[in-house]
């Protein structure tokens, strides 16, 4: 870590003062620079090679996808024929697609639905509910947060019965409320908004208060602008937490034109087979929706100086 | 931590809607929303799976005899649970400290803005949307025994071919692996969300006073990182030790036990065992644990650092 | 802090949920439920029909529907069919979790061996007095045994199935080797082994074969269908191995880990460990990626090498399935399933009298090819004729096509003997394995003692 900083750091800090430094400060740096082009490339490959597999897989005939597995080739992970035969599979334009009534286009609105509004509703409540537990007095405060924490320890798969039924008795059942009301309120965002919050400075929350500002215009003007990066980070991570729910809406929804992106990959596995064209295809539509919001949230997370203390 | 807010003063509405009374009010309306949400979906299902572990109870049966507290007493001699809480300790101890190690080294290199950083930042990021069917596939590939990517790598410097998943010993490390590399870019934008949240005069000021980088790391960055390195220890355990989908789609348990976490032992009593109530009890019990660890790592990491 | 940017992904989101609820329309099922019930039987009825997901499957149903509305001069014309549909794997968890809240369906597929937990709990229709005896004589007896509880028949088959030793004929000509035609001379284990060998190929000699001489069963776990036949195949007819399980349907010691069994199951171990004519670790699609030159595997490998390769490029053969003591093929069907919440039993009843009729199961043959449990349709399908080259799958199943053992514990029984088998791949001691297999199962199906007489 340090060395690769004091690499990066050494690349801005040349400024040399002959002609003969200028040289060897040059000759240093693209060096370094090799070495951290060679570092990038091996992180990124280790990273997505996955990912591309399932792209590349999800665009060669199936037949090819298992066959070239050993030894370890361009064509394990290159297609020999290329075919876009799965996406109008899936998206139901070609033959098969519409012979089997395939519709992922549907089940990609219905996910985006749901997260989208799970996002919305969650931002403001937990927001509101982080405020409450970083900065807002109350008796038997610490109590109230174990009880939301606690919410976060309960295996899941011994839930789920159980809130099948509370939201069945809400009417909820086989809907998007009954896909979205469960989330609106996380334990995990409102824990973590906190934290961020606890670490914005009091004096600037309590000037506002000297002004005669209220607790909401307080929240509103002071800590959700400096909340921000904490705030889209779980925006981020809601989301794709909900866009990668699977035994909830497997569970909750009966009718096919309700039914979430996760779970209609899942059924292009049947007792006897799995399309697995039809899988890769699938699973890289339902992932491109969240990387690409990655891509688009990203100057939040990066900084205008290094982190070390020295200009990166 | 706050001075009682300034409000007009109270007119006529008695002791009880005094000016503070009405402060909580306030305040109470803001975590309302959120409470209520916890109690109607998250507590009455966890009160319904004490009442199940109380009765003989499996899903397509209904409710049979009260049992009280016989079923706690049938799991906690049953060795394959007790197997199964071992099996996810070993799994939590593995990966969370070394996912958090790797995700605070790639949140800080990474923070930096260039080509590069951005192209790496968004590829650690990959793993955690990518279908867990596919991650799952995949990674079954590259550990095999034969066939497998790191065989092939292994074979270049002389190594003989290993087997990781059908080996007993090297199972749940190569789960534990697959599942850091899953989800070290989750705990990575969280960290890297945290580094964006420090005011940049404090770096700063300490270069100026002729700090070096590691030091102002260490005595800058991290102090002030705590308590966003704390929710990540504590939600990264809670998480860890409720680790499912890759045991579920890879392993199934196996070889030997060696990889049934607890959930997925749960999940296995409940649904194909068709004894929810024992299952239902397990889960309670998972509670308590968790319960225990994770207010313990709360005080641990207790951070008094303020600015 | 550029609040825009924030704002522009609010806008998007909001945009989406609106943009969303405006092409999404979506009929309320609750509702028109509700509805066609004050309608009463003159107004449309839509039974709902949770299913595996299978689209050649939902094809099927909806060409027998489409027969079924206008059986009788259109008696049933107001009958519709709603499907969900869940993953194999999902089906079993599906159906106990919406029992716990109601059996919100009508109409469902159940698992040949599933069938006994259903009976055991109440959570199925009986039809003993709805079929006669010339009904029940249409289908396999194998299939009326595996959907009956106790003395109750529950529901009528949707299909058969029963394994057999399908082949590469690409690869096995390269070996020199002919596979016994038909099921008189199927090979013992120890033939068979010999050309697994045989087929086994590895030739630039790194260890790693190309092509592999076997891969038993579908996909790549053990479970019973196809693995439980080794320990069973072990045993002469009448034995405890080849029983399985003791007749009060709860005991295993002594019948699971017999010794005969536990031999099967070593042998089962050598294929990989010492004959190494099965990857450990299995490979998906080995045999249909052609990386194998033998499977065991019921017909409906065929369906889907012609999806895969393209109708008829994919060179096979099918032999007998290989044995020990007795051939075994395990049975499994499917079977329809009445929820007793249903209130439109009588539209239930007929929509599953006529889909399991000859007339029905010709249309679901039509679209998924997979052995019919309906006897009378073999007369007239050219595949399973006298010279027909699946005939041989009509053949093992009339001769030892067997259930898999029958108890409302079979889901426990399952998952144990599955773990046992796949810890005996990797090399743990077999007999050890089952014996604590055997034991721990009694302890957890011991809630059903007596659920047979």
């Amino acid at each position: 870590m340090s060395i690769l900083d004091n690499v990066a750091g050494n690349l801005a800090a040349s400024t040399p003062g002959s002609s003969t430094e200028l040289r060897r400060a040059t000759w240093r740096g693209r060096l370094q620079m090799a070495v951290l082009i060679v570092v990038y490339v091996v992180m990124f490959l280790a990273f997505t090679i996955p990912f591309f597999w399932m792209f590349f897989g999800s665009i060669r005939e199936e037949a090819e996808i298992f066959a070239n597995l050993y030894p370890f080739t361009w064509k394990t992970i290159l297609p020999i024929k290329w075919s876009l035969k799965n996406y109008l599979d899936i998206f139901g334009i070609s033959d098969d697609g519409q012979k089997f009534g395939l519709q992922f286009q549907r089940f990609l609105g219905n996910s985006f639905l749901v997260s989208a509004g799970v996002v919305l509703s969650s931002l403001f409540f937990n927001t509101l509910a982080a405020y409450f537990f970083a900065r807002l007095r109350f008796p038997l405060k610490n109590v109230l947060l174990v009880f939301v924490i606690a919410t976060m320890l309960v295996p899941f798969q011994a839930t789920i019965v159980p809130l099948y039924i509370v939201v069945d008795a809400l009417g909820m059942a086989n809907s998007y409320n009954g896909l979205i009301f469960p989330w609106y309120a996380s334990p995990f965002v409102i824990f973590a908004l906190m934290q961020f919050m606890r670490d914005i400075p009091t004096d600037l929350d309590e000037a506002a208060v000297m002004d005669g500002a209220n607790l909401f215009h307080i929240l509103w003007r002071v800590i959700v602008p400096l909340s921000i990066p904490g705030i889209i980070t779980m925006a981020l991570l809601e989301f794709q937490f909900i866009w990668n729910l699977f035994y909830w809406p497997l569970i909750l929804i009966s009718s096919p034109q309700l039914q979430m992106i996760q779970v209609a990959i899942a059924t292009q596995t049947t007792q006897t087979q799995t399309f697995w064209g039809r899988t890769f295809a699938g699973s890289v539509t339902a992932s491109l929706p969240v990387i690409v919001l990655f891509l688009f949230l990203q100057r939040y997370y990066v900084q205008g100086i290094a982190l070390t203390g020295l200009k990166g | 931590m706050l001075a009682t807010p300034i409000s007009t003063p109270a007119k006529g509405w008695g002791r009880i809607w005094s000016r503070r009374n009405r402060y909580y009010l306030i305040a109470f309306l803001f975590v309302l929303p959120a409470l209520i949400n916890f109690t109607v979906f998250r507590y009455l299902p966890i009160l319904a799976a004490l009442r199940a572990s109380m009765y003989q109870y499996s899903l397509l049966g209904g409710f049979g005899d009260f049992v009280g507290l016989d079923q706690y007493h049938a799991i906690l001699s049953d060795s394959f649970f007790r197997n199964s809480l071992w099996v996810t300790l070993k799994f939590t101890i593995y990966k969370v400290p070394l996912q958090v190690l790797f995700s605070l080294i790639l949140a800080l290199f990474l923070a930096r803005e260039n080509l590069g950083t951005a192209f790496v930042r968004s590829a650690v990021f990959t793993p955690v949307v990518t279908s867990v069917i596919v991650v799952s596939v995949l990674w079954s590939m590259m550990y095999h025994s034969q066939l497998g990517l790191i065989n092939s790598l292994l074979s270049i410097v002389g190594v003989p071919p290993q087997a990781f998943l059908s080996n007993p010993d090297r199972a749940l490390p190569a789960l534990t692996a697959m599942m850091i590399w899953k989800d070290v870019g989750f705990s990575m934008i969280i960290l890297m969300a945290g580094l964006k949240g420090i005011p940049v005069v404090y770096r700063e000021a300490a270069v100026v006073d002729g700090a070096k980088p590691w030091e102002v790391l260490w005595h800058i960055t991290l102090p002030l990182l705590r308590r966003v390195m704390m929710f990540v220890m504590v939600t990264q355990t809670i998480f860890s030790f409720q680790v499912f989908v890759p045991v579920y789609a890879m392993t199934r348990g196996g070889p030997l036990e060696r990889t049934k976490a607890v959930v997925y032992y749960i999940y296995q009593y409940g649904f194909l065992f068709q004894d929810m109530g024992t299952a239902s009890a397990m889960s309670i019990v998972t509670l308590i644990i968790l319960l225990v660890v994770s207010v313990g790592q709360m005080r641990l990491f207790r951070s008094d650092v303020s600015y | 802090m550029k609040t825009w940017k924030v704002l522009a992904v609010l806008m998007l989101l909001c945009a989406a949920v609106l943009a969303a609820c405006t092409v999404a329309p979506v009929p309320m099922p609750a509702d028109d439920s509700m509805a066609m019930e004050d309608e009463g039987p003159s107004g449309p009825v839509t039974l709902k029909f949770l299913a595996l997901a299978d689209d050649d499957q939902l094809n099927a149903w909806r060409e027998i529907l489409a027969e079924f509305q206008q059986l009788n001069d259109g008696e049933y014309s107001y009958v519709e069919l709603e499907f969900e549909t869940i993953p194999f794997r999902e089906l079993f968890p599906k159906i106990e979790s919406s029992v716990a809240v109601g059996l919100p369906w009508d109409l469902f597929q159940a698992d040949g061996p599933d069938m006994k937990h259903y009976g055991f709990n109440r959570v199925i229709w009986p039809l003993t007095d709805h079929f006669s005896d010339e009904e029940m004589a249409q289908w396999f007896p194998q299939s009326i045994e595996e959907g009956s509880f106790r003395d109750q028949f529950l529901g009528p088959p949707i299909m058969q199935s029963c394994s057999l030793l399908m082949y590469n004929k690409d690869f096995t000509d390269a070996a020199g080797i002919s596979p016994p035609v038909g099921i008189e001379n199927a090979w013992t284990m120890e033939e068979a082994v010999a050309a697994w060998q045989d087929t086994t190929v590895d030739e630039n000699g790194d260890g790693v074969p190309e092509v592999w001489g076997l891969r038993w069963g579908q996909g790549t776990w053990t479970g019973d269908y196809e693995h439980g036949i080794f320990r069973r195949s072990n045993g002469e007819i009448g034995s405890a191995t080849y029983a399985g399980m003791g007749e009060d349907g709860v005991t295993f010691q002594g019948y699971l880990d017999t010794d005969e069994a536990a031999e099967a199951m070593q042998f089962y171990q050598d294929l990989h460990q010492t004959y190494k004519v099965s990857p450990v670790e299995a490979i998906p699609e080995i045999f249909e990626s052609r990386q194998a030159a033998f499977m065991v595997t019921p017909d409906n490998r065929i369906g889907a090498l012609n999806r895969i390769h393209g109708e008829g490029n994919f060179n096979w053969g099918v032999s007998g399935i290989p044995y020990f003591k007795t051939p075994v093929c395990h049975t499994g069907s499917w079977h329809y399933g009445i929820s007793p919440n249903t209130q439109h039993f009588e539209e239930a009843l007929e929509f599953v009298r006529y889909a399991s009729s000859d007339a029905g199961a010709r249309i679901w043959y039509k679209h998924v090819r997979q052995l019919p449990a309906n006897i009378g349709l073999f007369n007239e399908l050219d595949e399973y004729s006298e010279d027909g080259n699946q005939r041989v799958w009509l053949d093992a199943m009339n001769s030892f096509g067997i259930p898999r053992i029958q108890t409302p514990g079979y889901t426990e029984y399952q998952q144990l003997f599955a773990e046992a088998a796949g810890n005996i791949v990797v090399g743990a001691d077999p007999k050890e394995q089952l014996s604590a297999a055997a034991r721990r199962l009694e302890g957890l199906v011991a809630k059903y003692t007596g659920w047979n007489n």
